[in-house]
């Protein structure tokens, strides 16, 4: 920055102090801020319905409906929780249908036989699955690495066929948990039906504003624990769990509470799945459950706060809207590429996901941020 | 029937499901053990070794998929059920062989959670093609009638009920299911045991460095287990496709007990793979066969548990044992 040249060069003003920091530098603290990563994603959590199943132009080419936009953001609370494990503890979970599926039935049952409130639903559903994480958490953990995965593998499918037969008479067995009822939010405001005014045009019904509203919340809660002591330690034990046992940590301790915390999120996602949904299939409990999951964080970006929401949406849209698409064509001509390509939409994303893993393990999320970092070291390099 | 004959067939019907998973167990269990490569694709080996198997044993007609739409109403080389057994496994074992080389090979370095999410992404990718070509109906796999049956030999019938002393009708199927896997599980484990590839490889398992160092060339043996272990799940899909229904989402439906077995006996362990499987199988035959109790007003009926038993027993064999029934504390990662 002492270069004079430079100050001529690009005609900036306030190089002449070695000390301000350069543009991109302070775009860098705001990005990191607190306040700002809350206040980005509720702005996109309140414009996304808008822009996906109503805007002009871009809703009619994305196919989008109010629907799949609040189904998308409760996938999305399920990955960040997932990420917290995967990504930042480096624990690989096969059993988190357990916890998403668990939690949905038991909101479902909650609704059914004791309120059918949706505060209360969410509340039960997370107690259970934290309290089952838990217990899951202490018997999975005792051995690391492929046995972590194997086991909780083995103890979702357990509660996956208890449900399919000998508890039958509570969860409703093949069929699924049918005629689940949700009352109004507050005693008042019935979630399916459209929001006021403004209001109204961008978020749609008081469904998505619930679930927005928890998202934000869910995003918040993971930026602090990523970024308080306690997250680094997570990271810690990803980076090299024998040092971090050797500098003095309880190594088990955390690992187990990553696994809770991670569950936790994967309960409200659950409950709201059930409000969202007013059902919960059997296959909610199937081990393909945990799978999808570990595609969407994997596709999306381990790592990184927005990535695994990235990915969820991502999944979603390749699931409900792509698969829905009839012939691949040419754009703006009437040549015909592929035809039924709906049908190939879960071939086609086990092709993407393999590639990704194959040669960028880091995801779509992992991608723009090295493209954003190349970016900034070249206004970085023309600053000095 | 006597109480003799019931705890008989619960045996025997315990041996065979076992069989089945010990088929799967031994493969994912000397590959998991020597190359420390974590298949979650061994259940898409086992899909490939049941549709191979029913297009060379049969000819089957198809209701749905994509072969239909291109003019196959009916495929398959229909030359009986002893050509399927012969060739299924070497087809699996050519498939197992390219899987190692061109994907088990770059994920060697790269850490547990990568190879498990590899290998589970391409599980997807076979069960969809499968389910692309073929349709998600389920197709018949009939059981076959008489193997071997070349001019006025009449072969040697394997379907139908057979007479046991004690018991009386079993179906023959089962039986056969059994001896088969016996016969491959013990060549394999002559072949691991007593021959110098197999010192090779289990050293290799003790320490692949030293092995290397000692200037033996361990790549060729470790790709020979992988094709091994692949070919034993193709046999599991073939002997195991009459016994159920074939469609492109048995093998995810397998995986997990396949897993459990390996875990339950001891990681790298043959003999804890055989023990395992045959324990799960057991258990589950003995819940399905146990009749059912009534105290009271109150009737337990066992049938239902039997999945979840099959869990609760691995759960319990590893709180108290952690590294298997079989396995030994150094070898398991």
């Amino acid at each position: 920055m002492s270069d004079p040249d430079a100050t001529s060069s690009d005609g900036a003003t306030v190089v002449d102090d070695p000390q301000a920091p350069s543009l991109v530098e302070r775009l860098q603290q705001f990005r990191e801020r607190e306040a700002t990563v809350i206040g980005l994603t509720a702005i996109g959590v309140a414009l996304f319905p808008w822009i996906f199943a109503r805007a002009p132009v871009i809703s009619d080419l994305l196919l989008g409906y109010q629907n799949l936009a609040a189904l998308m953001l409760i996938w999305a609370i399920f990955a960040i929780g997932f990420d917290l494990l995967l990504g930042y503890t480096g624990l690989l979970s096969f059993g988190h249908a357990a916890f998403w599926g668990g939690s949905a039935y038991v909101a479902g049952i909650v609704s059914l036989r004791v309120s059918s409130d949706p505060i209360v639903m969410v509340a039960a559903g997370t107690i259970f699955a934290v309290l089952f994480a838990w217990v899951l958490g202490y018997l999975s953990l005792r051995r690391g690495g492929i046995y972590f995965s194997i086991l909780t593998l083995a103890f979702a499918q357990m509660l996956y066929y208890m449900s399919a037969a000998p508890l039958a008479s509570l969860t409703g067995g093949e069929n699924g948990l049918t005629g689940i009822d949700v009352s109004p939010l507050f005693g008042s405001f019935h979630l399916e039906s459209e929001l006021p005014m403004l209001a109204g045009e961008l978020l749609g019904t008081w469904m998505y504003a619930f679930v927005g509203v928890i998202t934000v919340a869910a995003v918040g809660i993971a930026y602090r624990i990523l970024n308080s002591p306690y997250g680094m330690v997570f990271r810690a034990i990803r980076e090299n769990e024998q040092r971090a046992k050797f500098v003095g940590l309880n190594v088990w301790r955390y690992k187990l509470m990553a696994f809770i915390v991670s569950a936790g999120f994967a309960g409200i996602a659950g409950s709201l799945f059930t409000i969202h949904g007013s059902y919960v299939p059997l296959q909610s409990l199937f081990w393909t459950e945990s799978g999808e999951i570990v595609i969407m964080v994997v596709l999306g970006g381990t790592a990184s706060l927005f990535g695994p929401i990235l990915g969820a949406g991502l999944y979603l849209y390749i699931e409900n809207i792509v698969s829905g698409i009839q012939q691949l064509q040419v754009p703006f001509t009437d040549i015909v590429l592929i035809n039924d390509f709906g049908t190939y939409w879960h071939l086609l994303l086990g092709l993407i996901f393999v590639v990704v893993i194959w040669t960028a393990p880091r995801g779509l999320w992992g991608g723009l941020s090295d493209l954003r970092t190349a970016v900034e070291s070249r206004l970085r390099g023309e600053d000095r | 029937m006597s109480l003799l004959a019931d705890v008989m067939i619960i045996l025997l019907n315990g041996l065979q499901q076992g069989a089945i998973y010990v088929l799967l167990a031994v493969g994912l269990s000397i590959i998991l053990g020597t190359l420390k490569f974590v298949n979650f694709a061994h259940g898409a080996l086992y899909v490939i070794g049941t549709y191979a198997g029913l297009l060379i044993a049969l000819d089957v007609s198809l209701t749905s998929g994509k072969l239909r739409e291109w003019g196959f109403s009916t495929i398959g080389l229909d030359l009986g059920f002893f050509a399927a057994l012969v060739f299924v496994p070497i087809v699996v074992f050519i498939i197992g062989v390219t899987m190692e080389r061109f994907l088990a090979q770059s994920f060697y370095d790269r850490p547990d959670t990568d190879q498990i999410l590899v290998t589970f992404g391409i599980a997807i990718v076979v069960q969809e093609l499968f389910r692309v070509l073929f349709g998600s109906n389920s197709l018949p796999f009939n059981q076959p009638e008489n193997v071997l049956a070349i001019g006025g030999f009449g072969g040697i019938p394997v379907s139908g009920p057979i007479t046991l002393p004690i018991i009386g009708g079993f179906p023959r199927w089962r039986l056969w299911v059994i001896a088969i896997t016996a016969v491959l599980v013990g060549i394999v484990y002559a072949l691991v045991e007593y021959t110098d590839f197999g010192l090779i490889v289990r050293a290799g398992t003790r320490d692949a460095e030293m092995v290397r160092l000692l200037g033996v060339k361990i790549d060729r043996p470790y790709l020979v287990v992988f094709g091994i272990g692949a070919a034993l799940a193709g046999v599991a899909g073939v002997v195991g496709g009459p016994l159920s229904v074939v469609n492109p989402t048995v093998g995810t439906n397998i995986l997990v007990p396949a897993f459990l077995t390996v875990v339950i006996g001891g990681i790298g362990s043959i003999t804890g793979a055989v023990a395992g499987g045959l324990l799960i199988g057991l258990v589950q035959a003995t819940l399905i066969g146990l009749p059912s109790v009534t105290l009271g007003a109150f009737t337990l009926n066992f049938s239902p548990w039997s999945q979840v038993g099959l869990y609760a027993i691995a759960a319990l064999v590893l709180l108290l044992r952690p590294q298997g029934i079989l396995g030994s504390e150094e070898v398991a990662p």
